[in-house]
């Protein structure tokens, strides 16, 4: 099996979430002596990229994103030790701590976009539903975050988003972090109207607004 | 509940994501596979009660196989096939609500079935202001057909912001219930079923605070107990459920199946979307279901898919589930629109004639703009549901394709449309010329196309 051959079955893997097949061809790509980074960046994401396609067009679903994501996860398995062995790096577009603020359970919208931004190099913290401010704060200060990413579906529990970035203020810690607003009753109006800096409607807006900030694009 | 409480304590244990990834998702996608059940966009209101009866056995079959997921305990909560036919053959089909002269009771509709649904007002949304409130409420009150009514959550209270879980919930809720009930007095109705008690409470500690009779509700009026997407609860909404129960009033399952979401397609969410029927009767013990199948992607219910979702699963629960569900559409477009009606035609013909026993009148803008309905969008919903109500499956199912060309194509860039107290004159709560021009033109083009208005 030729390179490119290997590579290819990598991104097809992914696309049909058959974990068995992305382990078996991950360890063939190291056999065959293939850049491990390489592996992940032209195989593994270039899959990750047609599914998210697909995703967005409506022509896949959440079930499909979520195996492949798991999918990725499996080869990583394998690729991530041959990286690390070669003291090579992988490409950290940022970390993100990402929560649903405190009195909302919703959580599908929650776990797309932490699905989608880890599989395009983010590194995500999910620290779940329910989450009160401080709790939020702390959890991206212990984690080193760079984004805070916060969902939120209901019209009564959108207030929490402003109260964030105003204890943010508060504390004089505002600029440390970059925080992305998202969920059902937000809008960029309510991002700009609170100081977020940015709004996502869907989870690939997350990646491009997360991408520009953390290059520098505010 | 104790019952229900049991299982959560001594279900299966694993964690919620296993639940997700290990259980829910194969076990639909075998279940719509073994059932053979298939999404079917060029026909968005079918008419095979066989195909009905079908996704019906595919839903318990479903139900039986996946139980529900307690957040709290970690456990699944598990159903045999015999318990689940013992609920469905048990169940009154009925509930008595409302007082006096606004009494009534909501029973059951069959497909194809010409009397008139049960015309729930959903005002259900967030509103700005008190008077906003109460003059949008005593209009929709007013309507003679309507049968009950939801009242809105309220934004803020004396300036705070209702943050769920605080104290400023709570006031915002009682407040809520009084300026409602005060409304439907004014309106001469003051027996008006509420059926959707506590709208401002996000939270089951402030719903059940607020519930005290000292605060205005009644034991006719219904509170909405929910789930957590997909098939979960936690012990908030059971210790909800138990209370309403226990109090006497009647317990109203809400269900929201993702069409995108865990249950994948159309043809998963349709399955997904007749097992929280079942889940309503079986978990919460309803007396009334508020259901709607959303798609995750528009937040609206007027997509082709989930038109034909809403329109199987409501015809599979209305031949063989004794629950009377209220459906409730979503639509993208705002107040004041031609897609808004549009979007609320298409829905209605795919639900009242596939037996809908209720239908609550359609939110505009997905249900999240603050001051986002009026009177007139009730209006609407009651003259274009006694129409749809006279259409059988096979007429709908033209209609709803034409009504589909005339928005489809906006699905994703609808118009915001306008608040209320933008197309209506506050002082005499009447709407603006504009849109009386704009609604009698709308209606024209549709009894055109074949709808059968009075």
């Amino acid at each position: 099996m030729d390179k490119k051959e290997i590579l290819e079955n990598l991104a097809t893997a992914i696309i049909e979430g058959n974990k068995d097949m992305a382990r078996e061809t991950a360890q063939n790509a190291l056999r065959a002596g293939i850049n491990p980074l390489e592996a992940v960046d032209q195989g593994l994401s270039k899959g990750m990229e047609v599914v998210g396609a697909q995703f967005e067009s409506g022509d896949s679903f959440l079930p499909e994103l979520l195996m492949a994501g798991g999918t990725f996860s499996a080869a990583m398995e394998i690729i991530k030790p041959a990286i690390e062995a070669n003291k090579q790096q992988m490409r950290k577009e940022g970390k993100v701590l990402l929560a649903t603020v405190k009195g909302d359970l919703h959580n599908i919208g929650k776990d797309i976009v932490g699905t989608v931004m880890e599989t395009n190099g983010f590194e995500v913290v999910d620290i779940g539903v329910d989450q009160p401010t401080l709790n939020i704060i702390e959890a991206a200060d212990k984690n080193k975050a760079d984004i805070i990413a916060l969902s939120s579906l209901m019209t009564t529990t959108i207030p929490n988003q402003k109260e964030l970035i105003e204890v943010l203020k508060e504390m004089g810690i505002r600029d440390k972090y970059f925080v992305l607003v998202g969920g059902g009753p937000v809008s960029q109006k309510w991002a700009d109207e609170i100081g977020a800096n940015g709004y996502g409607e869907t989870a690939i807006d997350a990646v491009n607004i997360s991408r520009n900030l953390m290059s520098g694009h505010k | 509940m104790l019952d229900i409480y049991d299982r959560a304590i001594k279900g299966p244990i694993m964690n919620e994501k296993d639940f997700d990834m290990e259980v829910f998702i194969p076990r639909l996608k075998a279940v719509v596979e073994k059932y053979g059940i298939k999404y079917d966009r060029k026909n968005p209101v079918p008419s095979d009660d066989r195909a009905s009866d079908n996704l019906f056995e595919a839903a318990v079959d479903f139900m039986r196989q996946v139980g529900v997921y307690c957040k709290d305990t970690n456990r699944v909560m598990q159903f045999t096939e015999d318990e689940i036919r013992q609920v469905l053959r048990e169940a009154p089909g009925k509930c008595f609500l409302g007082e006096g002269k606004d009494a009534g009771v909501l029973g059951m509709r069959k497909p194809d079935e010409p009397k008139y649904p049960w015309f729930h007002s959903g005002t259900g949304i967030a509103f700005s202001s008190e008077e906003n409130m109460t003059n949008m409420l005593e209009e929709c009150a007013s309507i003679a057909e309507i049968n009950s009514i939801s009242f809105p959550a309220l934004e803020h209270i004396r300036g705070f912001p209702s943050v769920g879980g605080s104290p400023a919930e709570f006031y915002a809720s009682i407040r809520g219930i009084n300026i409602g009930m005060q409304a439907i007095k004014r309106a001469g109705r003051p027996g008006l079923p509420v059926l959707n008690l506590i709208s401002t409470a996000a939270t089951s500690r402030s719903a059940i605070a607020a519930s005290a009779p000292q605060f205005g509700c009644r034991r006719t009026d219904g509170w909405l107990c929910g789930t957590i997407a997909e098939f979960k609860l936690d012990f908030g909404i059971m210790t909800k459920i138990a209370y309403v129960h226990s109090s006497g009033a009647l317990v109203g399952a809400e269900t929201a199946p993702i069409m995108g979401g865990y249950c994948g397609g159309p043809d998963g969410t349709a399955v997904a979307s007749t097992a929280y029927i079942i889940m309503g009767l079986l978990v919460h013990k309803g007396n009334y279901q508020l259901h709607f199948p959303i798609h995750f992607k528009y937040s609206c219910t007027t997509t082709r898919d989930v038109i034909w979702i809403n329109s199987v699963s409501c015809q599979a629960a209305s031949r063989n589930i004794p629950m009377p569900v209220i459906w409730d559409p979503y639509c993208a477009a705002g107040p004041n629109t031609k897609m808004f009606m549009y979007e609320t035609a298409a829905y209605l013909l795919s639900v009242i004639p596939s037996g809908a026993p209720a239908f609550e009148t359609s939110h505009p803008a997905k249900g999240v703009m603050v001051d986002g309905f009026t009177p007139m969008e009730c209006k609407w919903n009651v003259e274009m549901g006694k129409a749809a109500s006279r259409t059988k499956r096979e007429e709908a199912n033209d209609l709803v394709n034409r009504l589909l060309e005339k928005y489809e194509s906006r699905i994703d860039n609808p118009p915001t449309g306008s608040k209320y107290q933008e197309c209506h004159d506050m002082i005499t709560g009447k709407p603006h010329e504009a849109y009386v021009q704009l609604y009698n033109e709308v209606k024209e083009e549709l009894a055109d196309l074949g709808i059968p208005f009075e």
